[in-house]
């Protein structure tokens, strides 16, 4: 079945990243739509369209949106989070390097729906070169009248800002983006106050994530209820997935929500299997924070219909037997692969990046890494599992900021799943040290337990 | 002497002008990566000092924010740095045996540097660039689908370039 593409459907044509060609492909036709509507109406067309948060929470954009706050000669600013770095995401990175003008398009109609006559885009340090591709299409938008004062004739001025961040996950947590965008450190705020109040510098603020502020263009352009009859249920619309790991073909796909798991891993048209006749052992689907699942609970939920790649669906069975859609980073495990060593890597991960404010995650994360470290070179012991287990439900739900869960979560599901692969570390010392192991029954048809 | 060019210093203000009036202190971290890339890519003490004095803010300010962010090099570095990536989705392709092999064909482990001052190796965490892994960042831009041939010619290509320089 061919999928409707609403984000990527011109990302192959000939000059696409350049204002000429962008535009003669119908680019900017939104904007000239939204300045025939009122603000207010830009952001009914949002939440009918019911659009979600594209970073990894899915929170509604529309409600989100009417959350800001319009105190009386107060400047409001739209910021797009392009601080891509949750393992396993590259999508940000491939929109923003092939079809630059799709988000400076979508950030002129939402900073006209929120007010935001200065808009900032931060992006992650090490996309260096990116920074260069916006900066360019931004000079081109405004060049050619899409930017500046009184945008076509709209009497509405905007101007678009690149920051570069330096080298910080926590980063792209909104307050804590928020203070980096103010020249300080990371740390994330304490809400309320929430950013659409008290942002940056103190006013009201949205940070919206690239892909939602993109979505924003086809939503204006077909209307929010056709762009919610794309998808299934509450996940509406096009969702990019950006696969990794062992597949046969890496890379950003974008998808409608109505294909399976299995169709999306298995199918050439996406990431066209595992390669070198492997078998599928497991699977994080949404950025390495969300749950790893085996692969029998990854193509199948607990009560064995056939998982499909939306929100509800990943979800589906909570944490017991069920992942989340997060951000979409999809990272693919064949059957030679070791889920201790890979959730080592993740522990060592969030240590790395956690900013130190709360002790729950500061020195849980520390704890998960070195107990990890044991277990994976063979030093650890069985009563480590339950240590590793006791420390994770410790951060979950302690810290200002949603780190501490993302750091707890991947090494609660690797225990959950995979505990007989925990214990042959314990019980195999000697092997575990000189070879990296992957049990590989995983990858086996097992019995869907609930 | 720590001082910008003309040049520069008319980049800087550029900078601040983004940002509303007395809160220049915004224009912090794209002024670090300036002032890193004009002086021996490292941000040694009196080039901090004089970030907070261009920005009118205190120098701890500064101290703080460059030690916390990991872009920003607080001690010299080579002439040429691998920022190898070894979070999950690059482990899963291998990343490790391009470490070591980096480590073995420059005689190092991460976070020295060569003799010659030419190459620092650094381990780095998720650079997102997952689907194209192993990679490494070396200066501006992702080197994708290592291997160990690649890394053969990244570092003859590294050489080459810097005697070209001299």
């Amino acid at each position: 079945m061919a999928i409707k593409k609403v984000l990527l459907e011109k990302d192959h044509v000939e000059g696409i990243r350049y204002y000429e060609t962008y535009r003669r492909e119908g680019g900017y036709r939104s904007v000239e739509k939204a300045f025939k509507m009122s603000p207010a109406d830009i952001v009914e067309e949002v939440k009918k369209s019911g659009l979600r948060g594209r970073g990894g929470a899915g929170f509604p954009t529309g409600m989100k949106w009417s959350f800001i706050a319009k105190p009386e000669g107060v400047p409001r600013h739209l910021v797009c989070n392009a601080d891509e770095s949750e393992p396993g995401t590259f999508k940000d990175r491939y929109l923003m390097e092939f079809i630059p003008h799709l988000l400076i398009e979508g950030l002129i109609v939402s900073s006209y729906a929120l007010g935001s006559n200065t808009t900032y885009i931060y992006i992650r340090g090490e996309y260096a070169w990116i920074v260069d591709i916006l900066e360019q299409a931004i000079a081109e938008a405004k060049n050619n009248g899409w930017l500046g004062k009184n945008i076509v004739g709209s009497g509405f001025d905007c101007e678009i800002y690149v920051q570069r961040g330096a080298g910080a996950y926590i980063c792209g947590e909104e307050t804590a983006l928020i203070e980096s965008l103010e020249g300080k450190r990371g740390n994330p705020r304490i809400k309320p106050p929430f950013p659409a109040v008290k942002g940056v510098w103190e006013r009201p603020t949205v940070v919206n994530n690239v892909e939602t502020l993109a979505a924003v263009v086809p939503i204006i352009n077909m209307g929010g209820e056709e762009y919610a009859k794309i998808g299934v249920g509450r996940s509406t619309g096009t969702k990019l997935i950006s696969a990794c790991g062992n597949i046969n073909n890496p890379g950003v796909y974008e998808i409608d929500m109505t294909i399976s798991v299995e169709e999306f891993i298995f199918s050439d048209e996406y990431c066209g299997g595992i390669p070198n006749g492997k078998r599928l052992k497991a699977c994080i689907p949404g950025g390495s924070s969300v749950p790893i699942l085996p692969a029998n609970l990854l193509l199948k939920t607990a009560k064995g219909e056939q998982r499909m790649m939306n929100y509800e669906s990943l979800s589906d069975g909570g944490f017991a037997t069920g992942t989340m859609m997060g951000s979409g980073g999809f990272i693919v495990f064949d059957e030679d692969q070791c889920v201790v060593r890979h959730t080592l890597t993740l522990a060592r991960f969030y240590r790395h990046e956690s900013c130190g404010q709360c002790s729950p995650c500061r020195e849980g994360t520390g704890w998960m890494e070195k107990i990890l470290k044991n277990i994976e070179y063979g030093k650890g012991k069985m009563s480590d599992i339950d240590l590793l287990w006791d420390i994770q439900s410790k951060i979950e739900g302690n810290t200002i900021c949603p780190l501490g869960d993302a750091a707890a979560w991947p090494v609660a599901a690797a225990i959950r799943h995979f505990r007989d692969e925990f214990e042959w570390h314990v019980l195999n010392p000697d092997e575990a040290q000189t070879r990296n192991f992957g049990l590989a029954h995983y990858a086996d048809e097992l019995a869907v337990t609930a | 002497m720590v001082k910008f060019s003309e040049e520069k210093l008319k980049e800087v203000s550029e900078l601040i002008s983004h940002y509303p009036e007395g809160k220049q202190k915004s224009a912090l971290l794209p002024l670090l990566h300036i002032a890193q890339e004009e002086f021996g890519n490292w941000l040694d003490v009196p080039v901090m000092d004089y970030v907070a004095e261009l920005l009118n803010i205190e120098p701890i300010e500064v101290y703080e924010v460059a030690t916390f962010y990991s872009m920003y090099n607080l001690k010299p570095v080579g002439k040429y740095m691998f920022e190898v990536c070894q979070t999950g989705p690059c482990m899963l392709r291998g990343s490790d045996d391009i470490i070591a092999y980096i480590e073995e064909k420059l005689g190092i482990k991460p976070g020295e540097t060569t003799p010659d001052g030419m190459f620092t190796l650094k381990t780095v965490e998720c650079l997102g660039a997952c689907g194209y892994a192993p990679m490494m960042q070396l200066g501006k831009h992702y080197r994708e689908h290592l291997t160990k041939e690649k890394v053969d010619r990244l570092i003859e290509e590294c050489r080459t370039n810097a005697n070209s320089l001299n």
